[in-house]
Parts: C-alpha cells; structure tokens; sequence
C-alpha cells in the first residue's frame, strides 16, 4: 500500500514568538523550524500503520516548503518514511488554504498514492482546514479527526474522535484521513534511522513540474493578508497567598463577583 | 458577496451557544452588505433547533431532516449548504471554528473555490469590503484578511467571541431539497459516547482545567467537574495531565490541542508554560490556584491564588453553588 504523508514545516512551537509592531514581522528568538507537531502524529500513525501491514507498504512524505526546509524534511525519513518530495518555489509563496489544497493534492496525485494522512492543524496558520479541501480537490473520501486508523482487506475505519467521545467510521481507499493525538506519541528517530535518512531520496518539484499551469500564490489566493499586528499584552494580575481553603475560595470568588462572573 | 449564511451545528437538535453568536453576527453582516441572514439546520433533530433559532433574527431558516446526514460522514452536509449557497449566490458562510465546523469549511471552499479565513474573532465591513480579524501563531499575531478573486467567502468563527442577542427573530422556514445524483462511501458505524466533554470544551463559558498539580486522574472528577459543573462549563486540562493518561486528549488545552476563549478559565495546578498559555491567553478572566507563587501563569493570571488547591477547590464550589442557588 502507498502511504502518503503531508509534512508542513513551522516556527517551532516551543519558541517565543513576537510580533515586531513597526514591521509587522515575526520576530523569532533563535528559534528553528520545525515539523509541524500535528504532522508527527500523521506520520506515526502512518508507521504504526507500516507496521502492521508490512514491507511492502511504502510511506512518502509530500511537503510544500521552502527550499532551506531540506534537514527539517530528513527527520521525517528519519522517523521511518522512506522517501520524501519538496514542493519548492517562490511561485508557492502566499498560498492560503486554496491553493495549498490544490498543490498538494496534485503532486500526491502525481505521486499516486492509497492512503493520504494529514495532521489535523498547523501549528502557525491553524486552519484546520486543509485536509477536508485535499480530500474535496483528490475527489477521495476524507476521514477525519481519527485516533486510530485500520486498514484490513482493502477498506478504511478509524475511530473519529468527536466531543462526546468518538465515532466509528468506514470508507474505501483511496482516501484521506486526517489525525488527532489520540494516535499516540509520535516516535524519536533512532541513531540508525538518522543514519539511513542520509541516504533516502528527497526530490525536489517546482511550480512548471508539477504541471499546475495557472497562477499560484498571490496571484490566485482567494485571501488577502491585510495586517499582522502583536496582541494585546495581559497585565500580571494579583497575586495573593491563602492560609487555608476557605481563604482561598472566599479570595477568588469575591473576585468573580467583582468582575460579575457569578 | 452579500447573502449570509450559517452552519447551526447541532446533534440531535441540541445545539451550543456559539450558533446564537453566528445568528447575531449573520444579522449586522447582512444589514451591512445589503443581504439576508439565512440559517441551515441539518440532520436528525433540525427542525426542534428551528424552534430554537427562530428567535434570532434571522431572514430564513433552511432544514432538512434527511436521514443520510446523521449515517453518512461530512458529505451529505457540505452537498447541502454548498446547494443552498450556489441557489443564493454570492455570499459569506459562517462555520463554528470546532473540529466539526472546520471539516465543513475545508470541503465547502474546495467546493465554491471560496476564499477562508479561520478562527475569525472580529468580522468588519466597510464598503462591501469584509475584513476578517483572527489571532495566529497560538495568539503571538492578530492577522486581518479580506477575500480576492472568489465569489463566496467560508469563515471559521471562534466560539465566545461575539455577543448574543435574542431578539426580533421572524424567520421564514424553508425545507431543503435533496441534492440530486450523490452517493456517499464513508459510512458512521457506530456512535460511543465516552462521558468526556459533554459541553464542548471550546464552546463553554468557562473552562476549569487542571494540570501536574492534580496528582491524579480522581481530582477530574471529584474536584474539577463539581466546580465545572456550577459554573455551567467544561473540565480541560494541560498536556502534562494528557500525557499521564489522567483524562483524554480530547480535554488538552494548549499547542496540539485546543484553543479556548471562555469568559472565565480557571487554572488548578497548572504552571501555565507557553505550550499551555497559547490555548487559554485570549480567555475573558483567567484565574490560577497554584502552590508556588513563582508559575509562569502568575505573569499573565489576572489573579493568582497561592495555596492549597485541595483545600480551595472544593469551598469555590460551594461559594458559586450558594450563589447560584440564591440567584435561582
């Protein structure tokens, strides 16, 4: 079976980041980039999948990055993956939700693929949005939010998390399914993974290979970033020490009171 | 774009807050682009929830009961509102930034070709020009957006950031026709309820999540959910207390998680890092119960209560409990 994976590569999330007011820029810290976390849980969840289906299923990471993103695309194929495609061009630059959708899923098609998995957010933008719009643009079903997924004879179901537990949902391949962390904690690349990534393929495919003839990126985004500014900072509030529970209690809600939340 | 159009979430006719907050908001972006506000209710139990929104001032209310939205996954609803906006033309649909909502809006844009903007907390038009105000970045950026070259514009909007206001609701009621020639493949199975969240954590009016600090997957339940409960709100919690296996991840607050902005959130034995501030920092109040008075959440808490939190949670439940009961 041909496994998919979607790799966003973000600011890491661990890092501080602050918007310059004057030139509306990201100010980061010293800070790398980073796979987008949610995306590890896609991958682990792919292997998990290799795992049980065995050698002869393949998992290839499709990512739309910028060029320097190389290292960041190898610690997938460290974690397992075992080759990986970079979708690189200033052509890609500025692309929203729509077109994002679109690239991706005509270089998976491009790539062929059973299965895609995508990881439910990004880090940074966070629309959330792009797995249902992959599935919509693939044409194949688009299960999503699953905390397990199974492949057996040929058919799909996953357990689809859901706000008062979770559903179970079946659907034939080819298709897209989008996962939570309910997978499971995505797996540290091991020295031997590290090593073998060395050598895995990462190929590299621009605007014109792609055989995306119209416009792209700003061009053709159905969304225009107007302004970016820093939030507005919250003051340290008051800090006060109780002796006893009722102290405590009787603190906070004289303060709910105060601000006519009960 | 001028017509507006919201997806009134719901199982089984029950629906959240966040739906009256889209209806309000439909009615000032409709007055606003010389359109109408139109509600689309879907699926088993849709036509109580037109009962519901029949007192928000909405132009019209859209229902269909079809039994294919609640057997089948996503499809069925996105075919309808993506029917019910090409017979209307071009307009702007308002979508609850949940995991659910978020599913829709991906397909319906892929669909309209729409432009998207996401976790929306602040819609202003000017001119027909509609400008859509949301945080990014877990909240270090509030980035505004308008739409170019589409007729249609999908907005996720997040919960608790506009007011409600129930009045002048005169809604005509329409039955939705069956969108003709579909098949659907992705087959709902089975429905386990889990107990866990049954107000959706990012919908509540206030969240009481607890960390490191609990010790134990117990304090949830005997602790937390009383508190919760009184405050008619939800349990969340922070990745450590995921990670322990305490509660499931669906209650994880934070990066890889979920991003809440209740008027209140109460913090138990939470440090407040940053994988955590970004989930909570746009809540009304924040309030933290913590042992040491030197936690990062002490920096951007609006107050901090040092002490036990054993000690205090369960006389803050009784306090709200008294004053609720007095207020009832």
């Amino acid at each position: 079976m041909k496994i998919v994976v979607t790799v966003k590569v973000v600011p890491d999330p661990n890092s501080t980041k602050r918007i310059d007011p004057n030139t509306k820029r990201l100010v980061r810290s010293g800070a790398d980039n980073v796979i987008n976390p949610y995306d590890e849980y896609a991958l682990e969840a792919a292997l998990q999948l290799k795992e049980k289906l065995g050698a002869d299923t393949t998992i290839s990471v499709v990512s739309m990055v910028p060029e320097n993103s190389k290292e960041v695309v190898r610690k997938a194929l460290a974690m397992g993956a075992d080759d990986a495609v970079m979708l690189s061009d200033s052509a890609f630059e500025a692309s929203d939700v729509w077109d994002t959708a679109r690239v991706l899923a005509e270089a998976i098609r491009k790539h062929g693929f059973d299965l895609v998995i995508c990881g439910g957010l990004s880090d940074d933008g966070s629309t959330g949005a792009v797995p249902g719009a992959l599935a919509e643009h693939l044409g194949v079903p688009g299960l999503t939010n699953a905390k397990r997924v199974d492949v057996t004879d040929g058919k799909l179901k996953i357990q689809r998390e859901t706000d008062s537990g979770y559903q179970v949902v079946s659907g034939p391949l080819p298709a897209m399914v989008s996962v939570t962390m309910g997978v499971g904690e995505p797996r540290y690349p091991s020295l031997k993974g590290i090593m073998g990534a060395k050598k895995k393929t990462i190929a590299m495919s621009s605007h014109a290979e792609l055989g995306v003839t119209d416009a792209l990126g700003a061009g053709s985004a159905k969304t225009e970033l107007l302004d970016v500014k820093p939030p507005p900072e919250r003051a340290k509030g008051q800090v006060v020490t109780a002796t006893d529970g009722a102290e405590g209690a009787k603190i906070i809600f004289d303060f709910l009171q105060q601000k006519k939340l009960v | 774009m001028q017509q507006v159009i919201i997806f009134a979430e719901h199982q089984g006719g029950h629906t959240r807050k966040v739906t009256y907050e889209l209806a309000t908001e439909a009615r000032r972006l409709a007055d606003s682009l010389g359109g109408k506000a139109h509600a689309v209710a879907l699926g088993g139990g849709a036509a109580s929830l037109v009962e519901q929104l029949k007192r928000y001032p909405l132009d019209v209310i859209h229902v269909s009961e079809d039994p294919d939205v609640d057997k089948f996954l996503i499809d069925p609803v996105v075919d309808y509102v993506e029917a019910l906006a090409r017979s209307l033309g071009p307009s702007i649909v308002l979508i609850p930034n949940t995991m659910y909502g978020r599913d829709v809006a991906g397909r319906l844009a892929a669909r309209l070709g729409a432009g998207l903007t996401s976790d929306v907390t602040d819609i202003k038009v000017e001119n027909g020009k509609i400008d859509c105000i949301s945080p990014k970045l877990g909240g270090a950026a509030i980035t505004a957006c308008t739409f170019k070259n589409a007729e249609y514009g999908v907005v996720t909007v997040r919960p608790n950031a506009f007011s409600v206001e129930a009045s002048g609701g005169a809604a005509e009621v329409r039955q939705l026709e069956k969108p003709a020639g579909k098949t659907y493949r992705m087959v709902i199975e089975e429905d386990v309820e889990e107990g866990t969240g049954e107000l959706g954590l990012e919908e509540a009016p206030a969240v009481v999540a607890g960390g490191r600090g609990l010790g134990g997957p117990e304090p949830f339940q005997t602790l937390l959910k009383p508190l919760a409960d009184a405050l008619a709100g939800a349990v969340g919690a922070s990745r450590a207390a995921a990670d322990a296996g305490w509660v499931p991840y669906s209650l994880q607050i934070g990066q890889t998680g979920k991003t809440v902005s209740p008027p209140l959130y109460i913090a138990v034995g939470i440090s407040g890092a940053i994988q955590h501030k970004v989930g909570m920092r746009s809540a009304g109040t924040i309030v933290a119960i913590n042992k040491d008075g030197g936690v990062p959440i002490g920096e951007f808490a609006d107050l901090l209560v040092v002490g036990d939190l054993f000690a205090i949670v369960p006389e803050l439940t009784k306090l709200v409990q008294a004053a609720r009961a007095a207020h009832a």
